[in-house]
């Protein structure tokens, strides 16, 4: 009987895991599992209830992107009702999910990843970590600590909440924007943007150079990739838009977010809680195998950067040129999500800065008039973890019937896997390994921000 | 390490992760907060896997599986001083709805119901198990200190960390989300109740008033009211205030229903049945709590069948 080594949790992520890893008798890897530990039963619990609160109950699904979840509720209870929200409504929206991108980028590339690269992945565990780069590199921490402050403070001035918003509402938004406000916005927006350029310099001149050999093993797999695209011109978009399903080779399908599930379906493992989607329309079936892996695609920042035929904002979209001159498309390095994240940070910032410029954005014509009914709506965003659906089905009193979530993060719960034992595999050799190395599978794992 | 530190420890037990963000969040205090504190254990932050002897501990989160059960235990255990962080932790939180639906009902919905699911089983898993009910932490280990919110607003973490730091009593402030609330309460000439869908609300008179159920009234303020001052009704996610909590035969919909009533010229009989036909949602984050579940006048299960049957 060989030993079974458990990280957990796995730490320094945003959801519950844990990982096993099954060794033979030799010390060699076996099998290797991630466990992500969740399951409340949101699809449950919002039944019966009157679907315009449920953009607000469904943001404790998760804390750390509940913006997803109320706006791709918001969506999904427009499409049921039938109502299309105002332009202004639809804009401010778009706006807050926006903010709340570049939010999420800084809480997960400097709070939770940067200690593997700035201090180290063999850096001590007891100094690995966010504490340790305030140690390291003062100046640095103060300036992220003061840059995630700032955009939590514009979602919350303008807002109300910036955690387990309310301002989105069936329709539309709850409260005009004031001309004083938008100008403040503008002002700490063009901080943030300069802050997310600093940030993809930084990374590029001291991680991705320097841990290029690590980038080019650790955890990598070949799979396809799930992301949103404007329906003209197939720029990238985050908060609506088609979606698209590339192939490993690059082809890819189109579909509106309404025929989601004639091309995404859910398997189960009987060894895990998590369900794994994969691309049913692949017609191939599901299979985790590391040398021929059927219907496996990932989403998330690397598979938005992939799919995406462009991006309409300037300095994004030049960042993602000189990405693609280094890694082609579709890039398939698992660690380069970092690097991706940081490119959408920067577009996440400059289409912040366009919507604030857009001249209806002060309009009080922020709410179309609703008429609870029955119907179905699907709304998708794409949270920073992946892609979002929400899938809602009312009665005649515009109660919910019926709900399907499939949530961002669930995409890459199988890909995930993979990494991981993919990492394991070339890691642990002749039951030799250490902590540093277990961190290394980690790593694998916080690359996809589950 | 400075050995003078104080040592803090928090763990995530079944939540949403929002409460360990609104930590972060504590922003540029929370460099003012490590000059006195040493994060030893925070699952978000660092890769300490085990519980080190601590003098504060934060748990969030209620418990749902045996490893929640045994974390809290563990805790409890290494931590001096115990604070149950946010409302799940404090009450069992909104996935305390689970007490409408069995665990069975959540597993079939899930696993065989769903139509994107092509399998057609539930998992036995290698992970832990699945509790039946959902149990805020308070009725598994001894918690010194409640800080309920959904999450808590930076200002009051940051108020009860100061006071623990400094060895004084935390301040216990009571006011309900009316306090902070901009609206004026005035008696009007509305009849019937409005849902957020009807119509747009005046932005200046309270809620009640105009018809519209707003939980400000019987809710906690932990969070500096929010809601009804950006044009949305208080959902009460910071939990019942003290005055709910422990008096017998009062509870959220008596309390609402009688305010509004004298707000408005709908009966208080009326508003009280919507309140029960729409339970899940006003008793929403509350109800997993036996300080809520176990009063008489709460009767969510019988509430749901009426609805059911009609
Ligand atoms: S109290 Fe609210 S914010 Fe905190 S963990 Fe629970 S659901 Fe999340
Ligand atoms: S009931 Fe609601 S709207 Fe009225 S004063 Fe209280 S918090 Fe404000
Ligand atoms: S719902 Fe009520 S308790 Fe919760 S944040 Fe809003 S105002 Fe505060």
């Amino acid at each position: 009987m060989g030993t079974v080594l458990n990280i957990a949790p796995v730490s320094r992520i945003e959801g519950h895991a844990k990982i096993a890893i099954h060794l033979d008798d030799n010390g060699n890897v076996e099998d290797a599992f991630l466990h992500i530990q969740s399951l409340r039963g949101f699809e449950k619990f919002i039944e019966g209830r009157p679907a315009e609160e449920v953009p607000r109950i469904v943001n404790r699904i998760c804390g750390i992107c509940p913006w997803m979840h109320h706006l791709a509720s918001n969506k999904a209870v427009d499409g049921a009702f039938g109502v299309k929200p105002t332009a202004t409504g639809h804009k401010l929206r778009e706006l807050c999910q926006v903010m709340a991108h570049i939010n999420d980028k800084i809480l997960h590339f400097f709070f939770l990843a940067s200690p593997d690269f700035v201090l180290g992945p063999d850096a001590d565990y007891s100094v690995r970590n966010v504490i340790g780069i305030a140690k390291a590199n003062p100046e640095l921490a103060t300036k992220v600590v003061k840059m995630r402050q700032l955009g939590q403070m514009m979602l919350e001035r303008f807002a109300g909440k910036a955690i387990h918003p309310i301002a989105g509402v069936v329709g539309g938004f709850a409260k005009p924007m004031l001309e004083e406000e938008r100008l403040e916005l503008k002002r700490d927006a063009e901080t943030l943007l300069d802050f997310s350029l600093y940030s993809l310099d930084f990374a590029i001149n001291n991680v991705f150079s320097k841990y290029m050999d690590v980038i080019s093993e650790l955890g990598n797999i070949t799979t396809g990739f799930l992301g949103t695209v404007d329906r003209e011109d197939g720029s990238l978009r985050i908060y609506d838009g088609k979606q698209r399903l590339m192939k490993p080779d690059g082809s890819y399908v189109d579909f509106e977010g309404d025929d989601y599930a004639d091309y995404l379906g859910e398997h189960v493992e009987p060894w895990a809680y998590s369900k794994m989607p994969y691309a049913k329309s692949w017609n191939e079936g599901f299979d985790l195998d590391l040398a021929a892996p059927r219907g496996i695609y990932r989403s998330n920042t690397l598979a938005r950067i992939n799919v995406c035929d462009k991006i309409s904002t300037p300095r994004a979209n030049a960042a993602l040129e000189q990405f693609r001159s280094q890694f082609g498309r579709p890039a398939q390095q698992t660690l380069l999500y970092h690097y991706a994240r940081l490119i959408e940070m920067v577009y996440a910032c400059e289409r912040t800065l366009e919507l604030l410029e857009w001249d209806g954005i002060t309009d009080t014509d922020i709410r179309a008039k609703v008429e609870p009914k029955a119907g179905r709506g699907v709304g998708i965003v794409e949270a920073p973890r992946g892609t979002l659906i929400h899938d809602y089905v009312t009665d005649a009193n515009g109660c919910i019937e019926s709900a399907n979530l499939i949530v961002g993060t669930t995409h890459n719960i199988a890909p995930m896997n993979m990494s991981v034992k993919q990492a394991a595999t070339s890691l642990i050799k002749d039951g030799n390994y250490n902590e540093g190395l277990l961190n290394q599978v980690e790593m694998a794992v916080r690359a996809y921000d589950p | 390490m400075s050995p003078e530190k104080i040592r803090l420890n928090t763990e995530w037990l079944c939540d949403c992760g929002g409460c360990h963000v609104s930590l972060v969040d504590l922003h540029e205090k929370i460099l003012n907060v490590l000059e006195s504190v040493q994060i030893q254990k925070c699952p978000v932050l660092t890769d300490e896997k085990g519980y080190p002897e601590a003098e504060i501990g934060i748990l969030t989160g209620s418990i749902r599986t045996e490893h929640d059960r045994h974390a809290a235990i563990e805790m409890r255990k290494k931590c001096k001083t115990i604070i149950a962080f946010g409302t799940c932790a404090v009450y069992g939180g909104l996935h305390g709805a689970g007490l409408a639906h069995s665990r069975e009902e959540i597993m079939d919905h899930v696993y065989l119901n769903s139509p994107t699911t092509r399998t057609n089983f539930i998992p036995a898993t290698e992970v832990d198990g699945l509790e039946k009910l959902v149990t805020p932490i308070d009725e598994v280990i001894e918690v010194d200190l409640y800080l309920p919110g959904c999450p808590p607003h930076a200002h009051f973490i940051f108020e009860g960390l100061s006071a623990l730091i400094e060895g004084t009593a935390p301040r216990v402030r009571q006011e309900s989300v009316c306090g902070g609330c901009n609206r004026t309460m005035k008696k009007s000439d509305v009849t019937e109740i409005k849902n957020s869908a009807d119509a747009v609300a005046d932005d200046d008179i309270c809620f009640l008033s105009q018809g519209f159920l707003c939980l400000g009234s019987v809710t906690l303020d932990r969070c500096l009211s929010p809601c009804p001052n950006h044009g949305i009704m208080c959902t009460g996610c910071a939990g019942p205030t003290m005055q709910i909590l422990t008096e017998p035969n009062r509870d959220i919909r008596t309390e609402v229903s009688e305010r509004m009533a004298r707000l408005t010229e709908i009966p208080s009989e009326v508003i009280r049945k919507s309140m029960e036909q729409s339970a899940k949602t006003h008793y929403a984050y509350a109800m997993a709590t036996k300080m809520i579940g176990d009063k008489p006048t709460f009767l969510i299960r019988k509430w749901i069948a009426e609805v059911e049957a009609s």
